[in-house]
């Protein structure tokens, strides 16, 4: 059974949102590649990208509000686009995470003794990997994916205590580097968060399927 | 709790809190159709309850059957019960008419008698025994269906000068003038432009402070604003029947979200 008019609407949501998770993965990648090269140009590429991806956010939001206010949506059509609102947000804040980490490349550029740069790039492909799940979850509604997703966030906190915590020790014999070990230390927050944020998108495609609230965070 | 997870046992109302229910009622009409099948539903006291489903499902004749209504209708046969103050009212020894003043109906299409507005009101008030000044009845009755200040100076004039949506306002009033427990409403507002019917939903908030409200309707939105459980009927069948909070966010039945979602037949 169909209702055309309202889930062809719901197919342009659905690329909007495949492309702007496929822009944010992206985005991740570059920033974790350039922290691993110390690739400067890179940050350009990884901030234009920023751009796209927050008016990719604003149109999904204007196509959501316009379903509500002109469909009256609701059972799991209104849990859909709630959803979707949900997710645009979170992957907009993961992308806002790729141009911090971009960023701070230029901080240890000819600093080859950072080897904490490589754990925060893996920190960073993890962060990647739930992006794509979460995209994948959403694009399949698949709630099973979604619950599966959300565990590579326990990985990512694990990693982002120990690097702290070697972090704190390494400055307390250095405290000359004060400046780049607490950019360590807030990089690693910044993934923290990301993976917070796929996490709570998980949650919103699980009431999304099943129409219950699941804490993944758990 | 979230609104997702309440299940109609946290609904569950005390046999004291029900004003109406029925129990295996079928209505089959002179043609042999069967158009209600067994339905058991219990209303919740001061409650409103919308009535849902496609065309055809039966919502309107199960509605008629709560006040001995279908009886007007030639060779219709009603089976089951239909019990009110733990009294089946299809017992010989119920009176009908008594029925119908305790259970009162508002029409699809505003229906006044070509009389006055206050004749409208104390006709009916009158038949059923009233004696004296109807006075008070007209003005409380109106008030009540938040009228009376519209029509207060014009009370002579004709009912059918009066636009719609007044119109059905009035029926209610009549309808209130009988002391009614329970207002049945069979498409109150389909026949309304959208600012009638907003003040049709707005009295129906009001009035369910005092009395037990079952409204068929075949505005969702409708449903979903002002009441309180909705029951999705279809081929005769009660599909599903929950808080209206729980059916529109998370339907139990793949039928209902279907239909609520708009792609049922």
């Amino acid at each position: 059974m169909q209702n055309p008019a309202f889930d062809a609407d719901v197919a342009a949501i659905d690329e909007l949102m495949v492309l702007m998770a496929a822009k944010v993965e992206e985005a991740v990648l570059k920033a974790s590649h350039a922290l691993k090269t110390q690739d400067v140009d890179l940050y350009k590429t990884v901030k234009n990208a920023d751009g796209e991806i927050d008016k990719l956010q604003l149109q999904i939001e204007d196509h959501v509000i316009e379903l509500i206010a002109t469909k009256q949506p609701v059972a799991s059509d209104l849990r859909k686009l709630l959803s979707v609102f949900k997710l645009a947000a979170d992957f907009e804040r993961a992308g806002d995470y790729a141009v911090h980490l971009a960023k701070a490349t230029k901080l240890f550029v000819h600093e080859p003794q950072w080897h904490q740069l490589e754990r925060i790039a893996t920190m960073a492909d993890l962060g990647a990997q739930m992006i794509h799940g979460t995209a994948q979850a959403y694009k399949q509604r698949s709630s099973a994916l979604a619950r599966q997703t959300a565990l590579l966030d326990d990985e990512i906190d694990h990693a982002h205590k120990a690097l702290v915590q070697d972090t704190l020790a390494f400055l307390m014999q250095y405290p000359e580097q004060a400046e780049r070990a607490t950019r360590i230390i807030t990089l690693s927050g910044h993934l923290e968060r990301l993976g917070d944020h796929m996490t709570n998108a998980c949650e919103a495609i699980v009431f999304m399927v099943e129409g219950i609230h699941a804490d993944l965070n758990e | 709790m979230s609104i997702a997870n309440i299940s109609i046992m946290d609904f569950f109302y005390p046999p004291d809190h029900i004003a109406l229910s029925a129990k295996d009622l079928e209505v089959t009409y002179a043609d042999g159709v069967k158009a209600v099948k067994g339905l058991s539903i219990s209303f919740p006291k001061k409650a409103t309850t919308a009535i849902i489903g496609p065309s055809g499902c039966g919502k309107s004749t199960a509605l008629r059957a709560f006040n001995r209504m279908n009886e007007l209708i030639p060779g219709t046969v009603t089976r089951g019960e239909v019990r009110f103050h733990s009294k089946n009212i299809y017992d010989p020894a119920v009176d009908p008419v008594t029925v119908r003043t305790k259970i009162g109906m508002v029409f699809q299409k505003p229906n006044p008698f070509p009389k006055s507005i206050y004749d409208n009101i104390a006709w009916a008030a009158r038949i059923h025994g009233l004696k004296g000044s109807c006075d008070e009845l007209v003005e409380s009755s109106l008030k009540k269906a938040a009228l009376w200040d519209e029509v207060k100076d014009k009370l002579k004039k004709s009912a059918l000068s009066l636009s719609g949506g007044q119109q059905q306002r009035l029926c209610i009033a009549r309808t209130l003038a009988l002391t009614p427990e329970v207002i049945l409403m069979d498409e109150p507002t389909s026949a309304l432009d959208p600012l009638s019917t907003a003040s049709i939903e707005e009295l129906t908030t009001e009035l369910k402070k005092d009395y037990t409200i079952i409204i068929v309707t075949h505005n969702l939105q409708q449903a979903g604003r002002i009441s309180d459980m909705t029951a999705f009927m279809l081929l005769g069948d009660l599909i599903e029947y929950a808080p209206t909070k729980k059916l529109f966010v998370n339907p139990e039945d793949e039928r209902t979200e279907r239909y609520i979602t708009g792609r049922f037949g």
